[in-house]
């Protein structure tokens, strides 16, 4: 709360222009058009089906969208492969079920892609990772491997592992979804602490409370669309739509 | 230790009676086959193997060539040993085990005239085994695996400069049951490699290569092996273009060729199963990550892929082992085939099928066993990072 009113909101790094997309018949999308800043916290929340993780996971091509326009960090997200690989490595994405490499060490997760993508030399990569592993609270796990470690842990280094790549935008989809009540915190501390340190990211999370405290504005989703987008003051006390007050009346 | 040896004889019998019947009953059969199998070596005349012990291992190669195989031997000899501490780590019953089964061999094959060389071969392996013992503790031991694992994987392309630098023996005179084992490393050298590209062919998104690789997997999966090698003997070299003398191939490359192919398509459908096994997730991370696409496949697809499919890929390539005995089919000796022959053609062996057989059914055994063994090694040992 203390840090919020500081915070410069910076320039435009994320623009979607009526962006559709179907899985069959079933439309996920109807024409999303958002625009997120950089050093910006946007919680984006609703209910399920609503299209929240579709819609991040157009912003990294994760899903190719069918029709609209979408535009990160200046450049538009097309088959192009060269586009899509400056976007890949500004944008960093984290799992509801972490994801991470099974058969890799906690440490060989976070420095393959800095050593494979970005040409670092193993040493430079064992540094860097050893420097995140201690920003998220887990140093001492390095050698493990993920099945080692227990959710919060995996979820932090999967964390750590994004970050290695220095995105200029994180991705959260549900990141809290998968993991047990008493692991959720050290999660949300890590994201909280990215937050602070001006990180631009986009959740889809229904941690209501952490979302109230770090994030500058609220995008509520419902079959699709964009129903009503604010403040969190906006949504806590005045919402405006019948859909975002009944949804909020039930996860509150 | 007797403490426990008397709880496992009274877990045996006591419990229910039922158990206890059936236990009974497994015991007395065991005894019986024990007992028959004892008889039957003890009174049976092993002659038919130990003279003609040349025939079963080598084949017709003639005898001033058998030095080559002799110095296959004992590179084989030197790199199994070595390789057992460092990468096996045998616990006292497989040393144990090991030892059995190189004495059986020593005492099946041995006769005057090689016991100079056995002792030669003995003495490689021992030597090799306690070298490794030793400095498995240093630095160089790293080196020194580092060394293995190169040797290991030029081992085919040594035996065969081995078996053909300074004018050696046709290829059709290689046979026995050295012929058996060139043919299964060629086939699975050639064959898994092969069968990773056609694996990844088939699951690619690209119709042109799917089709194709469809296309080869499921021809060579859908003849018998028997028909493949009866088409290499008559229809291959009508394929094959005659410069350089291809249309005229020696038919142990004939053989290589198809056994290869085989391998391949078998292998190539055992990993599409573990590929399909990888979760949409580690490609969705891989991706997010911006890794592109070799080291997508190759880092994390591959090695998870393959871990899952062990079990099944080590039993396909014992499989193709015993599968290169119908060689016989192009005229070739292998072991089984010599087996076969002597006791049909030979006057002086009339009648002794059974030993020589037995024999043939006993060399097949224990590079089954050595490879399934082998396989449940790899697996305990990538067992480390399992979700």
């Amino acid at each position: 709360m203390k840090n919020k009113s500081k915070k410069q909101i910076g320039n435009e790094i994320i623009s979607t222009d009526n962006i559709t997309k179907s899985f069959g018949k079933f439309q996920a999308l109807k024409g999303i058009t958002s625009k997120i800043y950089e050093q910006e916290v946007v919680v984006v929340f609703g209910p399920s089906g609503s299209g929240k993780s579709t819609y991040i996971r157009t912003l990294n091509r994760l899903e190719p969208h069918d029709s609209g326009k979408i535009i990160v960090d200046g450049v538009e997200i097309t088959d192009d492969v060269k586009n899509l690989q400056h976007v890949r490595s500004n944008v960093g994405m984290v799992f509801q079920q972490f994801n991470l490499f099974p058969h890799l060490s906690v440490l060989r997760n976070i420095t393959l892609a800095p050593q494979k993508v970005k040409g670092l030399k193993r040493s430079d990569a064992d540094e860097v990772a050893m420097n995140l592993l201690k920003r998220v609270g887990i140093p001492e796990q390095a050698s493990k491997f993920p099945s080692q470690l227990s959710g919060g842990q995996q979820q932090r280094l999967a964390i750590a592992r994004a970050l290695a790549m220095q995105p200029k935008i994180m991705l959260f989809d549900e990141p809290t979804s998968a993991l047990d009540p008493e692991m959720i915190k050290e999660v949300l501390e890590v994201m909280t602490e990215l937050a602070e340190s001006g990180m631009t990211m986009i959740c889809v999370t229904h941690e209501m409370g952490f979302a109230r405290e770090v994030a500058d504005r609220f995008l509520f989703f419902d079959e699709g669309l964009i129903v009503e987008e604010g403040t969190p003051d906006h949504f806590f006390n005045n919402p405006q739509e019948d859909r975002t007050k009944l949804f909020l009346s039930q996860i509150l | 230790m007797l403490d426990k040896k008397l709880k496992w004889i009274f877990n045996t019998f006591s419990g229910s009676v039922f158990n206890t019947v059936i236990s009974t009953f497994c015991i007395v059969l065991l005894f019986f086959v024990i007992n028959n199998l004892l008889g039957f070596i003890s009174n049976s005349e092993w002659a038919v193997v130990t003279e003609n012990r040349r025939l079963l291992l080598i084949g017709r190669m003639p005898q001033e060539e058998e030095w080559r195989a002799w110095s296959i031997l004992w590179i084989s000899s030197f790199l199994i040993f070595s390789s057992l501490k460092s990468f096996i780590s045998p616990s006292k019953k497989e040393l144990t085990f090991i030892f059995l089964i190189v004495m059986i061999l020593c005492l099946i094959f041995t006769t005057e005239s090689s016991i100079f060389k056995v002792i030669i071969t003995l003495m490689i392996s021992s030597f090799s085994y306690l070298l490794t013992k030793y400095i498995s503790d240093t630095p160089i031991i790293h080196k020194f695996n580092k060394f293995l694992i190169f040797l290991w994987i030029f081992l085919v392309p040594l035996v065969f400069c081995l078996l053909l630098i300074a004018d050696g023996p046709k290829p059709t005179l290689w046979g026995g049951f050295l012929l058996n084992i060139i043919l299964a490393s060629v086939a699975i050298g050639i064959g898994f490699p092969l069968g990773l590209l056609f694996a990844l062919g088939r699951a690619s998104s690209l119709p042109a290569i799917k089709i194709v690789c469809t296309v080869y997997i499921e021809t060579i999966r859908g003849a018998p092996l028997v028909a493949w090698l009866l088409l290499a003997w008559f229809v291959l070299p009508k394929f094959l273009p005659e410069f350089w003398g291809l249309n005229d191939i020696s038919v142990v490359v004939r053989a290589m060729i198809i056994l290869s192919a085989f391998t391949s398509a078998y292998t190539a459908e055992v990993i599409r199963g573990g590929l399909q096994s990888i979760p949409k997730g580690q490609i969705e991370a891989a991706d997010s990550l911006n890794l592109n696409v070799f080291t997508k496949t190759s880092i994390i697809i591959l090695p998870q892929a393959i871990r899952v499919v062990i079990p099944a890929l080590i039993s396909t390539f014992i499989g193709v082992f015993k599968d290169t005995s119908l060689v016989f089919i192009l005229a070739l000796t292998d072991l089984l085939q010599v087996g076969r022959i002597i006791p049909e053609q030979d006057p002086e062996f009339f009648g002794k099928a059974l030993e020589a057989l037995s024999v043939v059914a006993f060399m097949f055994w224990i590079v089954s066993i050595a490879l399934s063994n082998l396989s449940s090694r790899v697996e305990k040992s990538m067992g480390i990072g399992t979700r």
